[in-house]
C-alpha cells in the first residue's frame, strides 16, 4: 500500500513540476473602465500580414501609448482551426483582434452571431464612407452594422510575360475582351509553344471566381440563393473550356504549382490580384523588366474589367476583456492613411481605405513591372468592384465549383449540364433555393 | 551456373539501388532546398546541388520562428511525454493482461473503441476542460491528454500475455512484492516491446500538430510542427526556410529511431508469435 502511494506522489510531482515551468499568459486588463485604453492587446494574423500589423504598433502608440500590442504569426488556415475552437467553447483562449480572410467573414458570422463584437456600436459607422461598396458588401452585416474592419483589398490583373509577349507579336493592349485573350493565347502558342494560363484544375476555381465577381455575381446572389446556373457563370465558364479545348490551359497541382509554371516562364500570363506580384517578385527576382500587367479582359467589348480576389478584414471577438483598446487598434490600423502605406511599402499589401489611393507612390513606375504604374492601375479598379455575397456556405460552394471545373474541363462533360449538377448539389448541401 | 548466379545478383543489386535511391532522393532534395534561397528549387533545368545559403536559411529561419527555443519546446514535450506515457501505458497493459479483475474485457473493449475516435472530435471539449482549469498555453495541455495512448496499451497488453502465468506465480510464492516483480521481472523481458512502444509515442508526440496548434497561444510555447505552419502564408512562402525547417525536424526522429531501431524491429514482430 506505502508503494502505491509512494508512485502516486512522484506522478503527482512531476504534474506539479510541469505546472511550474509553465508560462501563464496574463492578460493586463484594467482597460475598459472609460479614460484612454490601456493594457495589452494580442492580435492572430499570418505571414506578412502579422508583419505589417507588426510594423503598425510603433505608430499606434504614438496615439495610444499605454496599450501593448503582441502579434501573433500563425499559418493562415491554422488560424481559423484556432478561431472556430476558441468560438465554439464560447471565447475561451481567443485573443482580442483576429485577422480574417474577406471571402470567409460570412460563415464566423453566421455561426457564432455573438461571437464577434459589433464595430458600429463602438463608432465604426463614421468611417463608413472612407470604403469602397465590395468592401462594405462584405464586412456589414444584414442591418448595416459592421461586424468587421475593411483591411487589405485584392484587385486582379492578367499578369503577363512582355518578353512572351514581344516574340510571338501580341500587344496587350489590344487584348480588351476574353475573346481577345483566347485570340492571343493561340497566337502565343503557335509562335512560342508556351501556354496562356495555369490553372490549378481539380482544386481551385480563381479564375472563375473572378469572372463571376467582375459580372457582378457570385456563387450566390445577392438574396443568398444559389447563383451558379446564372448567365454570368456559363459565360465564365464558356471562356474557360475554350481556352482549355484550345490547349491553352496548363494544368498544375496546387499553389506551389502555379508558382513553379509562373517562375519557370512556362505560361504568358497568370490572372490573379494584386498580391501576386509580391509572389513574382520574391520568387523570380531575376525576372526583373519581364513583367507587365493589364485589366481582366471584359466579357463584351467596354464591360467592366475590375474584379476582386482575396484580401482580409480584421474582427474583435466579443469575448474580449478590453475591447476599447482592441477597437483602438483596429480603428488606428484601418483607417489611418500611414499604416496601409508601410504595408503596401513593405509587405505588398494593397490597402483597401481610399484616402490612401491619393498618396504620390500610386504614381509611382514599377521597374520590376517594365515600368508600369502598375498600382494605380490596380487602385483605378477598386470603386467599380461589384459586391459579392461570399454567404456561410462559401467553402462548400468553392469544392463543388472547383470539382465541377474538374468534370468540365478534365472529363468533357456538358457545361450546362456539369452546372445543373452543381446546382442540385448545393441545394441539397445548403438547403437554399436555385434561381 | 556460377554465370547465372552472379546475373541474379547483379539484377538484385539494380533492383535495391533504385529502390535506395527513391527513398533517398526526397530527403536529398529536401537538403537542397534547405541549402539554396527560395525560388532556386523551381529553376529549370533544376539544381540538383546543395548551396551554400543553408546558414542563412537558418538565420532567417531562427529570426522568424525562434527555432531554437521551439526546438526546445518539441523535444522537452516530447520526452516528458515518451517516458509518461510509456510507463502508463505499460503499466495498463499489464494490468489488461495479467490481473483478472472485475469488469476487464469491457474496460478493454471501451478501449479499443477508443482507437477508432477520431482526434477531432476530441477537440472542443478537452479545449474547454483545459480552459476551465486555466491551462491554456502551457506544456502540461499538450502532454496531459493523450498520456493513455489506447494504441500503446493495446500493444503492451499483447506483448504482456506472453509471460506465462506460472512465472509470476512462482514469484509471488517467494514473497516478491507486485512492483518488485513490475519492475525487476516483467520489464526487462518487455524492453522490445517497450523500444517499440516508445517509438511509437515519440513520433506521434514529435509530429502531433492539431491539438497543439489549438492549445498553445504565444510563439515561444510553440512546437515545431506548430511553429513550420506558420510558414506558410497567404500567397508568399519562403522554400529555403520551410526546407530548412523540415530538414532539423526529421533529424530528431532519425536519432532516436536509430538508438532504438534493434528492439524496434525485434518488438513488432514479437507481437505476432506467441509462443
Amino acid at each position: 500500500m506505502k508503494k502505491w502511494l509512494k508512485g502516486f506522489l512522484v506522478l503527482a510531482l512531476i504534474t506539479g513540476l510541469l505546472a511550474a515551468c509553465s508560462n501563464n499568459e496574463s492578460s493586463g486588463n484594467e482597460g475598459g473602465d472609460g479614460g484612454e485604453p490601456n493594457g495589452e492587446i494580442t492580435i492572430w494574423g499570418w505571414n506578412v500580414a502579422a508583419q505589417s500589423m507588426e510594423l503598425a504598433v510603433e505608430g499606434f502608440q504614438e496615439e495610444y501609448p499605454d496599450v501593448e500590442v503582441k502579434v501573433e504569426d500563425i499559418g493562415r488556415l491554422d488560424v481559423y482551426e484556432k478561431l472556430t475552437v476558441g468560438l465554439a467553447s464560447g471565447g475561451n483562449g481567443l485573443p482580442d483582434v483576429v485577422l480574417v480572410e474577406s471571402d470567409r467573414l460570412a460563415n464566423y458570422q453566421n455561426e457564432f452571431p455573438d461571437g464577434l463584437l459589433n464595430l458600429s456600436e463602438m463608432g465604426y459607422d463614421k468611417h463608413e464612407s472612407k470604403f469602397g461598396e465590395y468592401k462594405k458588401s462584405v464586412t456589414q452585416d444584414k442591418n448595416g452594422d459592421f461586424f468587421a474592419a475593411p483591411w487589405d483589398i485584392g484587385p486582379t490583373g492578367v499578369f503577363y510575360r512582355t518578353d512572351i509577349f514581344e516574340e510571338a507579336g501580341v500587344n496587350p493592349e489590344d487584348i480588351q475582351t476574353w475573346e481577345d485573350y483566347i485570340e492571343a493565347g493561340k497566337q502565343i502558342k503557335e509562335k512560342t509553344g508556351k501556354k496562356m494560363v495555369p490553372i490549378d484544375i481539380a482544386k481551385d476555381d480563381a479564375l472563375y471566381r473572378m469572372m463571376l465577381n467582375q459580372q457582378g455575381t457570385y456563387y450566390f446572389d445577392g438574396e443568398g440563393n444559389i447563383d451558379v446556373t446564372s448567365d454570368a457563370s456559363k459565360n465564365a465558364f464558356n471562356v474557360i473550356n475554350q481556352l482549355n479545348e484550345e490547349g491553352l490551359v496548363l494544368n498544375n497541382d496546387g499553389w506551389n504549382g502555379v508558382v513553379s509554371a509562373t517562375v519557370n516562364g512556362e505560361v504568358a500570363t497568370v490572372p490573379f490580384g494584386v498580391w501576386y506580384t509580391g509572389t513574382i517578385m520574391d520568387q523570380a527576382p531575376d525576372q526583373k523588366g519581364q513583367w507587365g500587367v493589364f485589366k481582366l479582359p471584359a466579357f463584351e467589348e467596354g464591360g467592366n474589367r475590375a474584379a476582386n480576389l482575396g484580401g482580409s478584414d480584421l474582427v474583435i471577438p466579443s469575448a474580449t476583456d478590453n475591447k476599447e483598446a482592441a477597437y483602438a487598434f483596429v480603428e488606428y490600423f484601418t483607417t489611418k492613411v500611414e499604416p496601409q502605406m508601410t504595408a503596401l511599402k513593405e509587405k505588398g499589401i494593397f490597402p483597401s481605405l481610399n484616402a490612401a489611393y491619393e498618396e504620390d507612390y500610386f504614381n509611382q513606375e514599377s521597374e520590376f513591372f517594365s515600368n508600369q504604374k502598375i498600382f494605380k492601375m490596380f487602385a483605378e479598379q477598386v470603386p467599380e468592384i461589384p459586391a459579392a455575397n461570399y454567404t456561410s456556405d462559401y467553402a462548400r460552394a468553392f469544392k463543388i465549383m472547383s470539382d465541377t471545373q474538374a468534370d468540365i474541363l478534365l472529363n468533357g462533360t456538358e457545361l450546362d449540364k456539369a452546372l445543373k449538377k452543381a446546382a442540385d448539389k448545393l441545394e441539397s448541401d445548403t438547403g437554399r433555393n436555385v434561381n | 551456373m556460377k554465370k547465372n548466379n552472379t546475373l541474379k545478383k547483379i539484377s538484385l543489386y539494380v533492383f535495391l539501388v533504385i529502390g535506395v535511391i527513391l527513398s533517398v532522393f526526397p530527403f536529398y532534395w529536401m537538403f537542397v532546398g534547405a541549402t539554396n534561397p527560395s525560388g532556386e528549387i523551381f529553376s529549370v533545368p533544376p539544381n540538383f546541388l546543395p548551396g551554400d545559403y543553408g546558414w542563412e536559411n537558418f538565420k532567417n529561419l531562427n529570426e522568424n520562428i525562434g527555432i531554437i527555443r521551439v526546438m526546445g519546446n518539441s523535444l522537452f514535450i516530447t520526452l516528458t511525454f515518451t517516458a509518461l506515457s510509456t510507463i502508463v501505458c505499460t503499466a495498463a497493459g499489464y494490468a489488461f493482461a495479467k490481473f483478472s479483475f472485475k469488469g476487464r474485457n469491457p474496460i478493454f473493449f471501451l478501449l479499443l473503441v477508443a482507437i477508432m475516435i477520431p482526434y477531432h472530435v476530441t477537440l472542443i471539449p478537452l479545449f474547454e476542460i483545459f480552459a476551465k482549469v486555466d491551462w491554456l498555453n502551457t506544456f502540461q495541455a499538450v502532454i496531459l491528454p493523450q498520456i493513455a495512448y489506447p494504441f500503446a496499451i493495446f500493444l503492451m497488453r499483447q506483448n504482456m500475455q506472453a509471460i506465462p502465468d506460472s512465472l509470476l506465480e512462482a514469484a509471488r510464492v517467494d514473497g516478491a512484492g507486485e512492483f518488485h516483480i513490475f519492475f525487476r521481472m516483467v520489464l526487462p523481458v518487455m524492453r522490445p516491446a517497450l523500444a517499440a512502444v516508445a517509438i511509437f509515442l515519440f513520433m506521434f508526440q514529435w509530429n502531433n500538430f492539431i491539438w497543439p496548434l489549438v492549445v498553445l497561444q504565444s510563439q515561444d510555447m510553440y512546437t515545431l510542427p506548430v511553429a513550420l505552419s506558420s510558414l506558410v502564408g497567404m500567397s508568399r512562402i519562403d522554400y529555403g526556410q520551410v526546407m530548412m525547417g523540415t530538414t532539423l525536424s526529421t533529424l530528431p526522429i532519425m536519432i532516436f529511431f536509430l538508438l532504438l531501431q534493434r528492439q524496434f524491429i525485434s518488438g513488432i514482430l514479437g507481437g505476432s508469435v506467441k509462443e
